[in-house]
């Protein structure tokens, strides 16, 4: 978080609406385009066009803009305060104009793809709203698969966003409220909740962190995240963080406070619980004991992802007594010809894994396809017939990960990623113990984190035992089900969702 | 948002649950069977009832206390500041001096079962930092921790058991006749024993948070941990027989180690000894925790964070210098601690609250 | 901030070996240096033991057989388990302990204490006694077979039980029956040719030789004869299937007797004093082959031939009974049994056992049932009879039965 800094001196914020001003503040900016428009075709009645180019659609400009207000018939003899009264009252044809009085305010408009019209005697500028249309258009999530549900994923434009939550929640208490974010970036950000429904004093909590936060700009997720998590330094999520509306919309009729940033195409989700990072909205488009299966499926993965090497480790190394006698026999005769200790070949075969995984994130798609295959094979099959490493390292550390693959939220899948080396490490320098010991302290950690108020564990934990198996099976659509307590809704009773 | 460290009811019962798995495993079904013969897997019972009894006077006693105030500060209200903060230290001494037997016997354990090479040190060194560190944290999060790991515990303790049912001889069960009625109250001894150490938990009394209008709800901690011993001596027993359960140190992870599963593991002692090692943790810490808040309220101190290390460093002394091996232990184990603990739990602190209501001071 | 450094320091003291209390590194093996005992043999020698372990390290080619000597069996056991060359035996794969017939006289209790202490051993570990020979001579011949010697030993201990010629009792079960009744069984195998453990061929000539007898103090080691051990394993519900051949007028019919239930009934007088104890066993058979002539589909041969199988077990149990009055050792725990059914009347009668016992009548009484045959079959006498409608055969069939 960048300490507090003092606004540049060459932008009065307050300073009253000049073309020289405005023309001061975008100086060297070539995209800055700046005319003279004659009010009604009269040459002596002039008010200053400006805007950025590429943020504006130019035709809407020349259509909207410049042909009503330069059209004879409209604006004959309409100067001043009474041209500015006609621009907002609807004689040109767009749905935002804005009357501006101050600079800063104006340079904003500019940079959210307004045009202004400057009329320097006045001191006042009227803003026209004509974003360009250059936008990503909405298509299906790229990072969180859709097997049965709706493809419409967030894109970087805020308002297609806030258009999507409300084309799913068309409910008029559905409140939408806008932060600016970032020092110099000046990023919009904005609050969703559903009014009379969720938490007022979650709403409230949630925008006084927004409200606190102070950086340059929100260009990265990040940015959310940890500036308004309870606990910055723990690896583990606590804000959900999503692409896709379903998912979004879901949670904020569950009672949860949403946040849209404009320029990244996620919607974030306060307050995010272990459970709440095990589900996925396929999960209601499922049959319920499908959905139930595997979502324990889903911790059962936790479970392996976690602990298999450490397991291994710890067994191999101190307590071999644990393994099945034929296992043991073929584990010796594998081993034989391996010259590295079973520490080191876990830890390698972790650190090549990270490797491979790493590289297939930053290649393109086709050299990533390519190097992953490669990768495995080498680390896979060359490794063992080169007796670089033994069968069962490579099949455990697989199994790992392949589990760890299951989760549905890459942040706990990394912060699991993070705990499972910690948990080799425990495992090599006291065996069972260690792990024993490990684990109970992540479980310990995962046990102090709060989110906005609720237990980091909870139902599991701080919910006075009720509401657990919510959290492992789905009840069936037609059968009525609490709302979770800890995120004490307005109507606090049953529902269904 | 949060920042109160208040706990429920529940949370506290559940904390106590899990805490008194630690030394319940250490005694049973050993110090049962000394008594009782093959008859001690009915000496829980009468435990129960006698824990039953003890939990309705502390209720009794604690009825009347103010939100916020734990027993030290009722220890304190009973006998006045002087001799009440004097109790509190001796108390606080000998809950320094538990924590560090907890951790030695722990150590102690793993010695005897899967790691045979080697020397306590790194166990118990291992063990109390990590229990310092959790000890000078928040009630909730160890209270949570708690939680989370109760129905993991449970589930391994039952899969276990239930492993072992092949190899439970009712002939080594019974028979079981009036006449054994004294020696299984004379067994039950041991079991209420532990049971009592609930006591010590009501120093975070403090920290519970009643919801206005809500009942409590309470975890069936006694009834819980009674089903634990009477399983663990109704398995024990009936698979090795009371004359091989007497003689060994760790008759229950002897059992464990001749259990299969499904012939994908051989011998889950390890698995088992670890996570019971995790109760022996939750123990500690919570013990380093009921120390530093002893001291909180003898010194007056806002937060009791800066106790816990300290009371870890004397706990550790008391680990490696209770005995030297596992034979001078063994006194401590079955005669000297069983008999402080009893005179806290059962007699002194009990008396201190009666005393308390007595003279009307809650 | 402070719990970090907390648990940096506590980890980086388990790791650093800057003192040897402080690592459990003494407890690492490494996988590849491991030789798995799956069996192990105890025989004396002289005032010693001599302890030979098989040991596996993967391929069975690799196995090999080390023996070494040692005043007990403890020191001969620590020197062996350190193998040369760096390798490291270990005991928690061992599936079967064999002992020499002086070893089992003079220091039983060696074993199972042995087996009890260490860490690594289960107590599910069978016991064998090697009678007539070595138990190290039978290692020794089965070192380098094929199958390797753990396996054929562990499929001689399943062989026993299978066939219904004994019964391989685990070290926890010999030590509670030794602590708790003062007596044990023990399986017993031999050389079938002049005690010889191997033939000319070098095959293995072993034969299950019956259950021996032990006393807690080790002052007995009595064996028992094959019918005796077969009512030892009637009266223990021990039996898992077991073939007899039985006379049944002219034929010989083989048996396999598959389901068992005993029960048991102390009776006491008016008195309170203890009369007798009933015992009733229910046999339940198939008939697997038959040598000779006969009708299996009549009653009366069915019922001739469940007389002689009860006649067999019953004389078989008797035979276990008498032996085990005659030496005074209660290994069928008859006590346990009389005081599980009755521990007050038990009680009351204020005698020592020791001295009811050798005395006391016991009576057996088998129920054998010929419950099903592989297929029910006419004779080919009976199938040489002149053509009968089927309406004859049946009423013919009707009136036999």
């Amino acid at each position: 978080m960048l300490k507090k800094e003092k606004s540049p001196p060459e932008i009065a914020e307050n300073a009253p609406v000049t073309v020289a001003a405005l023309e001061a503040v975008f100086e060297g900016c070539y995209d800055f385009e700046s005319r003279d428009l004659h009010i009604g075709g009269d040459p002596s009645n002039k008010a200053r066009l400006c805007f950025l180019d590429g943020l504006v659609s130019g035709s809407d400009v020349a259509e909207q803009v410049i042909r009503p207000l330069t059209d004879p018939e409209r604006f004959a003899g309409v100067r001043g305060s009474q041209a500015i009264a006609r621009l907002l009252g609807g004689s040109v044809y767009v749905y935002t104009a804005k009357c501006r009085e101050t600079l800063g305010d104006l340079a904003s408009d500019l940079l959210n793809g307004f045009c202004a019209l400057i009329f320097d005697a006045e001191r006042r500028a009227v803003t026209f709203e004509v974003k360009s249309p250059q936008r990503r258009g909405v298509d299906a999530p790229k990072e969180e698969k859709v097997v049965k549900g709706a493809k419409d994923a967030f894109v970087e434009t805020m308002k297609i966003n806030t258009t999507l939550v409300r084309r799913k929640l068309r409910n008029p208490h559905l409140k939408i409220k806008e932060f600016p974010l970032g020092q110099r970036a000046r990023t919009s950000a904005t609050l969703v909740y559903i009014d009379g429904f969720t938490n007022p004093e979650l709403v409230a909590e949630a925008s006084r962190r927004l409200e606190k936060i102070e950086v340059e700009g929100a260009l990265t997720s990040a940015v959310i995240e940890e500036n308004i998590v309870d606990r910055h330094r723990s690896p583990f999520p606590q804000v959900i963080s999503t692409e896709r509306t379903d998912k979004f919309c879901m949670n904020l009729l569950e009672g949860r406070v949403g946040m849209l940033v404009d320029g990244l195409p996620l919607g974030f989700l306060v307050p995010g619980t272990f459970s709440q990072f095990m589900k996925v909205p396929e999960d209601h488009s499922g049959h319920f004991i499908v959905a139930s299966a595997l979502t324990l499926l889903r911790y059962l993965s936790v479970a392996l992802t976690l602990l298999a090497p450490a397991f291994y480790v710890a067994v191999a190394m101190y307590h071999q007594e644990m393994i099945p006698t034929r296992l043991l026999q073929s584990m010796i005769e594998a081993h034989a010809s391996v010259p590295f200790p079973t520490a080191v070949e876990v830890v390698l075969m972790l650190l090549a894994f990270e490797l491979l995984q790493e590289a297939g994130i930053r290649l393109p798609s086709p050299i990533g396809e390519t190097v992953s295959i490669i990768g495995a094979l080498i680390v896979g099959q060359s490794a063992v017939e080169a007796s670089v490493v033994s069968p069962v390292v490579v099949v455990v550390v697989a199994l790992a990960g392949i589990a760890g693959y299951t989760m549905p939220n890459i942040d706990m899948g990394s912060a699991l990623r993070l705990c499972r080396f910690l948990l080799v490490l425990a495992a090599i320098f006291l065996g069972m113990f260690g792990v024993a010991m490990g684990c109970a302290l992540i479980v310990y950690h995962l046990s102090s984190l709060e989110s906005f108020g609720v237990p980091y564990m909870s139902p599991f934990a701080g919910s006075e035992g009720r509401h657990q198996s919510r959290a492992l099976l789905r009840k069936s659509m037609t059968v009525k089900r609490d709302r979770e307590p800890e995120l004490k809704t307005g109507d606090g009773g049953e529902a269904k969702l | 948002m949060g920042k109160v460290d208040g706990i429920t009811q529940r949370q506290l019962t559940v904390l106590i649950f899990v805490s008194l798995l630690s030394p319940m495993i250490r005694i049973l079904p050993t110090s049962a069977v000394v008594f009782a013969g093959r008859a001690a897997w009915l000496a829980p019972l009468p435990a129960f009832l006698l824990g039953r009894l003890l939990l309705a006077a502390m209720d009794a006693f604690g009825k009347n206390v103010p939100e916020g105030a734990g027993l030290a500060d009722m220890t304190e209200l009973a006998l006045g500041g002087g001799l009440g903060r004097a109790f509190n230290v001796l108390t606080a001494l000998w809950l320094t001096f538990y924590a560090g037997f907890v951790c030695r016997s722990a150590a102690e354990r793993l010695l005897a079962t899967v790691y045979p090479n080697g020397s306590p040190a790194v166990f118990i060194v291992v063990m109390l930092l990590v229990a310092v560190a959790v000890g000078a944290g928040s009630t909730k999060a160890l209270s949570r921790t708690a939680e989370v790991l109760m129905p993991i515990l449970v589930g391994v303790l039952a899969a276990v058991l239930l492993s072992a049912l092949p190899d439970v001889s009712a002939e080594r069960l019974l028979p079981v006749t009036l006449q054994d009625g004294k020696r299984v109250l004379y067994g039950s001894l041991p079991v209420f024993n532990v049971l009592a150490g609930f006591v010590y938990f009501l120093y975070l009394g403090g920290r519970v948070r009643k919801k206005p209008g809500a009942r409590p709800r309470r975890f069936p901690w006694l009834a819980g941990l009674t089903a634990v011993a009477l399983g663990v001596t109704f398995f024990t027993l009936g698979t090795i027989g009371e004359h091989l359960a007497v003689s060994m140190e760790n008759a229950f992870f002897i059992v464990i180690r001749n259990i299969k599963v499904f012939g994908v593991v051989e011998r889950v002692e390890a698995v088992v000894v670890a996570v019971w090692v995790v109760t022996d943790f939750i123990f500690v810490a919570a013990l380093l925790m009921i120390v530093s808040e002893i001291w909180r309220t003898v010194t007056g101190a806002k937060k009791r964070a800066a106790f816990a290390a300290p009371t870890g460093v004397l706990a550790g002394a008391a680990a490696f210098f209770i005995a030297e091996g596992v034979f001078d232990f063994q006194k401590w184990s079955d005669v000297l601690i069983p008999a402080i603990n009893l005179s806290f739990a059962l007699v002194l602190i009990p008396l201190v609250c009666a005393v308390g209501k007595l003279r009307k001071k809650y | 901030m402070k719990k970090t450094l907390v648990l940096t320091l506590a980890l980086t003291l388990a790791l650093t070996g800057c003192s040897k209390g402080l690592t459990i590194f003494s407890n690492y093996r490494r996988i590849e240096n491991i030789e798995l005992v799956r069996a192990f043999t105890a025989d004396t020698q002289g005032d010693g033991v001599l302890v030979s372990i098989y040991g596996t390290a993967g391929e069975q080619n690799d196995a090999r057989m080390v023996e070494k000597s040692g005043p007990s069996l403890g020191t001969a056991m620590g020197e062996l388990l350190m193998m040369p060359l760096g390798r490291e035996a270990i005991l928690s794969h061992t599936e079967n302990l064999l002992i020499g017939e002086d070893m089992a006289r003079q220091r039983l209790n060696e074993c199972l204490d042995y087996v009890e202490r260490y860490s690594e051993t289960r107590l599910d570990i069978g016991l064998l006694i090697v009678r007539g020979s070595t138990a190290r001579d039978l290692l020794k011949g089965l070192s380098g077979s094929d199958p390797s010697a753990a396996d054929v030993i562990a499929g001689l201990a399943n062989h026993i039980a299978r066939v219904g010629e004994g019964a391989v009792f685990t070290c926890r079960e010999v030590a509670v029956s030794l602590l708790e009744n003062g007596v044990a069984l023990i399986q017993c195998v031999r050389g079938v040719e002049e005690e010889k453990l191997f033939d000319a061929r070098g095959d293995l000539n072993l034969e299950p030789d019956g259950f021996a007898v032990v006393t807690e103090d080790g002052q007995t080691l009595e064996f028992l004869t094959g019918e005796e051990t077969l009512g030892c394993l009637l009266l223990l519900s021990r039996l898992e299937a077991k073939d007899l051949d039985l006379a049944v007028g002219d034929t010989v019919a083989t048996v396999s007797v598959e389901e068992l239930k005993t029960a048991w009934e102390p009776v006491f007088d008016g008195d309170g004093a203890l009369t007798k104890i009933k015992v009733r066993v229910t046999a339940g058979a198939k008939l697997v082959s038959l040598r000779g002539v006969a009708d299996v589909t009549k009653k009366s041969w069915r019922e001739a031939a469940e007389r002689a199988l009860s006649e067999t077990l019953r004389a078989a149990a008797q035979a276990a009974v008498a032996r085990s009055q005659t030496l005074g050792l209660d290994f069928l725990d008859l006590h346990g049994i009389t005081a599980r059914k009755h521990p007050m009347k038990l009680e009351a009668m204020g005698r020592d056992w020791s001295d009811i016992f050798p005395t006391l009548p016991v009576e057996v009484e088998v129920e054998g049932a010929l419950r099903r045959t592989f297929d029910i079959m006419d004779s080919p006498e009976i199938a040489e009879k002149e053509e009968m409608t089927p309406w004859e055969k049946l009423t013919e069939s009707l009136k036999d039965n």
